[in-house]
């Protein structure tokens, strides 16, 4: 039997094994990175700008939104490294018309005849133009260095070497460097702004064979930067390997509500299912959650605070404007226990997909407890692996990589792998008991309809009470 | 932009094989709601599947691009580059067949615009009495063009309708998502008044007590999330290159669980990627091989699998273009309850299957518990079962369903499952 790398990875089940294939299968020569888009930054503004002008002589409210996108992801593993480059342009033309609704139009072609031809279909043949003023053009945000192939080369090889276990049973063992470069322009009578952000996401992985099924291990960091802004270490590459390497008690979890302390990456996983099925504008179109989640409600402990921030400086998943064009604002979700607002900006999957109310960079608020005093009797969940959330019933259903069991505050030594908590959310949060002085943040790079989205979480350790299940039986 | 003649260009006497598939798009979608949007996009999407040959062996590659992801070369070098990564023992592809006749477009929405067809859908829609229903519909048209190393090329038409709607009444409300090839297979009014009924039903509804029962399966739990739903695990264990890696849980020519093969009404499932108008439905696969009809499972014994171009030709067979629309044999059950206590099960809140071993995990939205004392609705509670085994064994109702990629039984009954509270 002969398995490829494709094989290999899909086997193993490891997340984003498209991406990690786009980037190992490019090992071509190294070349220079590809040009900067075509269109300069003033460009790309006076056609905007034109298309406003054309736009508002018919609708009383326009706003045209573009982007140019260039991802550039480097992977290491076994076979090689490989460095891939792709390029994504996309202009959205939004007008309000005189009965209220709104209209769309969407092109990926960012130029002087690509926005035109959009531009037509919005208003037909009209030529008009409103007299507008717009104000001064923004300061031009400063330009993103090009990372060079050998550079990306060498800092995924630093990544790799970062592992101090070399265990023959580790199957597989990667890292990757995935940045994403977008500079979106914003224009509508009244406002121009501008922003480019680079995002750079560094992983590794790591898989074993346990027995009869495989166990991946992955650390991942994330941010809004330069490429060397943050880097995984030693520490965190080498916690990797000894997590896929853990052997797993080999008989079956049994079943039942028992405390649970959670580690920062499974806290992120419940936040962020809360957070998009309860709290944003779209969430409470259902009565169910209105009603639960009424502003002032009290529902949750009276430790939990939580805001969405895009503005915390080189958050992952924060930016300048969002995709209506409105300037970043931290939004409190949660103040104490008590509900405290909701979430309504207007964010596009690749900023080309619909608008839709979503997270950006979530933060609950760390305690003043250490970690180990959170330790009790019950289970500590580690390594977040899926979250689904029923708005309606408030059931959820968080999937672990491990489940640890505690006894008497300490580690017994008994782990088992592919556990879930289940129950109603409702009651998870107000179960916390606990919460410490210790955060971690988990970046999430999802894609919807092809676009991606970008996301981050952070969270303390929190202890609280639910009900834990085996995920799978022995097989 | 790239165009489909400058990646033909590029590709030709570079790379051994290789088959582009070019889709031209257009979408319109309407949505309600405080914010209500009427959205079109144009789009052209490619897809380029390549098998490089090197002396090592063959590698293979499948690329999806936007028309707009750099120039051609560049797109071809990545592709090979990519082919060169995943490279195994040579194999040559089966010559080209012919492509499946099949329907994929909707009269309706052939020509004209697609706005105005969203519009005049939403705007004729009947809407429950006493709910209130917030619906999103997308409306997709497109021009696809396959084109192949060896001269071949074909061409079709398609049309794809989405629709999600919110449906509240009262407190209470229900998320429904749809999906086919032509408007009347969306069948939203009968779906929405379904869900005002569910919707009445879950604000009597009571926890439930743990404890050994029968389970029905309706078809919006067993289909839950759209597509497959419970049935999705044949397709998983049928795939070719999973069974030859030995992790599928039954072999080819086995029983698919034991006894399988025994039960009264075995079970039989085919995948039809030649049915007109299913969604997953498509005269020729995105490796420009031939789709064709085939059984997965016949009187319980796992008898074909979806093959790919490699499997094929690994297995010196013909290529089926995969595992596409699922056909289950009904059976003869006519809802009649067996003795002791029933679960009778309308919506899950969610379900898992692990696509290996067939575990499943159902979660509970909605369901009626009947035992000898009398009936009463529950909501809550999870059911764990071997999902292969228990379909394996599974009575499956006379009546016939067809909703987006699956057509079978309305109902399934399995016995002797425990309920966990």
């Amino acid at each position: 039997m002969t398995w490829n790398r494709r094989e290999t990875l899909r086997a193993l089940g490891i997340t984003s094994a498209s991406t990690w294939l786009w980037a190992l299968g490019c090992g071509a020569p190294a070349r220079p990175p590809p040009r900067a888009p075509r269109q300069i930054s003033s460009d790309v503004r006076t056609w905007l700008r034109d298309a406003i002008t054309r736009l508002a002589a018919v609708y009383p409210s326009v706003h045209a939104l573009a982007v140019t996108r260039r991802r550039t992801t480097a992977a290491i593993d076994v076979l090689g490294t490989g460095i891939a480059r792709a390029r994504r342009d996309g202009v959205v033309l939004t007008v309000r018309t005189r009965d209220g609704s709104w209209r769309e139009h969407v092109t990926a072609d960012l130029s002087q005849q690509g926005v035109l031809a959009a531009v037509q279909i919005l208003v037909g043949a009209n030529g008009t133009r409103a007299p507008i003023e717009f104000p001064a053009p923004p300061p031009h945000p400063a330009e993103l260095a090009p990372i060079l192939d050998d550079t990306l080369r060498k800092r995924v090889a630093a990544i790799m070497r970062n592992d101090q276990i070399g265990a023959s049973r580790l199957v597989y063992a990667a890292a990757m460097i995935d940045i994403d470069d977008v500079t979106v322009w914003s224009v509508a009578p009244g406002h121009d702004r501008e922003q480019t952000l680079r995002r750079v996401r560094k992983r590794a992985t790591r898989a074993a064979w346990n027995g009869t099924r495989p166990v991946v291990s992955e650390v991942e960091r994330g941010w809004v930067g330069n490429l060397d802004d943050q880097d995984l270490g030693v520490e965190d590459v080498t916690g990797a390997s000894r997590n896929a390497l853990q052997m797993m008690t080999p008989d079956t979890l049994t079943d039942g509500e028992a405390n649970v302390v959670l580690e920062p990456s499974v806290t992120a996983s419940v936040i962020d299912a809360a957070v998009r099925g309860l709290f944003t504008s779209t969430a409470a179109r259902r009565p169910e959650v209105t009603k639960r989640l009424a502003l002032g409600a009290n529902v949750s402990a009276q430790a939990l605070t939580l805001v969405d921030d895009p503005t915390t400086p080189a958050a992952y998943g924060g930016f300048a404007f969002d995709d209506e064009g409105t300037p970043a604002a931290a939004i409190t979700l949660l103040d104490a226990g008590r509900v405290a607002g909701r979430l309504g900006r207007g964010l596009r999957a690749g900023h080309v997909g619909e608008l839709e109310p979503q997270p950006t960079h979530l933060r609950l608020e760390p305690g003043t407890q250490p970690v180990k005093q959170l330790f009790d009797s019950g289970w500590i969940l580690e390594g977040k692996l899926s979250a689904v959330f029923d708005p309606s019933s408030d059931h959820i259903v968080i999937g672990v990589a491990r489940a640890r069991e505690l006894r008497g505050g300490s580690d017994t030594g008994r782990i088992y792998a592919d556990v879930e908590l289940v129950g109603d959310l409702t009651t998870l949060l107000a179960n916390v008991s606990g919460i410490a002085n210790v955060s971690g943040t988990t970046i999430i790079r999802d894609e919807r309809a092809g676009e991606p989205q970008w996301r981050s979480i952070a969270a303390p350790w929190v202890r609280t009470r639910g009900f834990v299940r085996a995920r799978r039986r022995l097989s | 932009m790239i165009s489909r003649r400058q990646l033909v260009g590029a590709l030709t006497n570079k790379v051994a094989e290789w088959t582009v598939i070019e889709r031209q798009q257009e979408l319109a979608t309407i949505s309600e709601g405080p914010r209500p949007v009427h959205r079109t996009d144009l789009l052209t999407r490619f897809t380029i599947v390549v098998h490089h040959d090197t002396p090592q062996g063959r590698g293979s590659a499948h690329l999806d691009i936007n028309g707009s992801d750099g120039a051609a070369n560049d797109i071809v070098e990545q592709a090979l580059s990519l082919a060169n990564a995943a490279i195994g023992p040579i194999w040559r592809s089966t010559p080209p067949a012919a492509p499946a006749k099949v329907k994929l477009i909707d009269p309706a929405l052939e020509k004209g615009s697609l706005g105005e067809a969203a519009t005049n859908t939403l705007r004729a829609l009947r809407r429950p009495a006493g709910a209130t229903v917030i619906a999103s519909l997308e409306l997709m048209r497109e021009r696809v063009t396959v084109e192949g190393y060896s001269g071949f090329r074909t061409s079709w038409g398609a049309t794809m309708v989405r629709a999600t709607a919110l449906v509240s009444v009262g407190e209470r409300s229900l998320e429904l998502a749809r999906e086919a090839r032509q408007i009347s297979d969306l069948e939203l009014e009968a779906t929405f008044a379904t869900a005002v009924t569910d919707l009445g039903q879950l604000a009597t509804a009571t926890a439930p007590r743990p404890g050994r029962c029968a389970l029905i399966l309706r078809a919006d739990a067993f289909l839950h999330g759209g597509g497959l739903g419970v049935w999705s695990v044949f397709a998983d264990q049928a795939s070719a290159e999973t069974e030859h890696q030995g992790l599928t849980r039954y072999r080819l020519n086995r029983a698919i669980a034991p006894g399988a093969d025994q039960v009264a009404e075995p079970l039989r499932v085919e995948s039809d990627g030649a049915l007109d108008l299913a969604p997953r439905s498509a005269p020729v696969g995105d490796d420009g091989d031939a789709v064709r009809r085939f059984p997965l499972v016949e009187r319980g014994i796992s008898v074909g699998l979806g093959m790919t171009m490699r499997e094929a030709a690994r297995r010196r067979t013909d290529p089926n273009g995969g595992v596409r629309n699922l056909v289950v044999g009904v059976g003869t059950w006519a809802d009649a309850m067996p003795a002791g206590r029933t679960i009778d099960v309308r919506r899950l809140r969610s379900l898992s299957i692990d696509p290996y071993t067939g575990d499943a995990s159902l979660d509970l939205a909605l369901a009626t518990d009947r035992d000898g004392s009398g009936e009463r609705t529950i909501s809550g509670g999870t059911i764990r079962v071997d999902l292969i085994g228990a379909l394996a064994r599974a009575r499956r109702s006379a009546s016939l369903i067809r909703r987006g990629p699956y057509v079978g039984p309305a109902a399934i009954l399995i016995e002797d499952v425990d309920l966990m509270a």
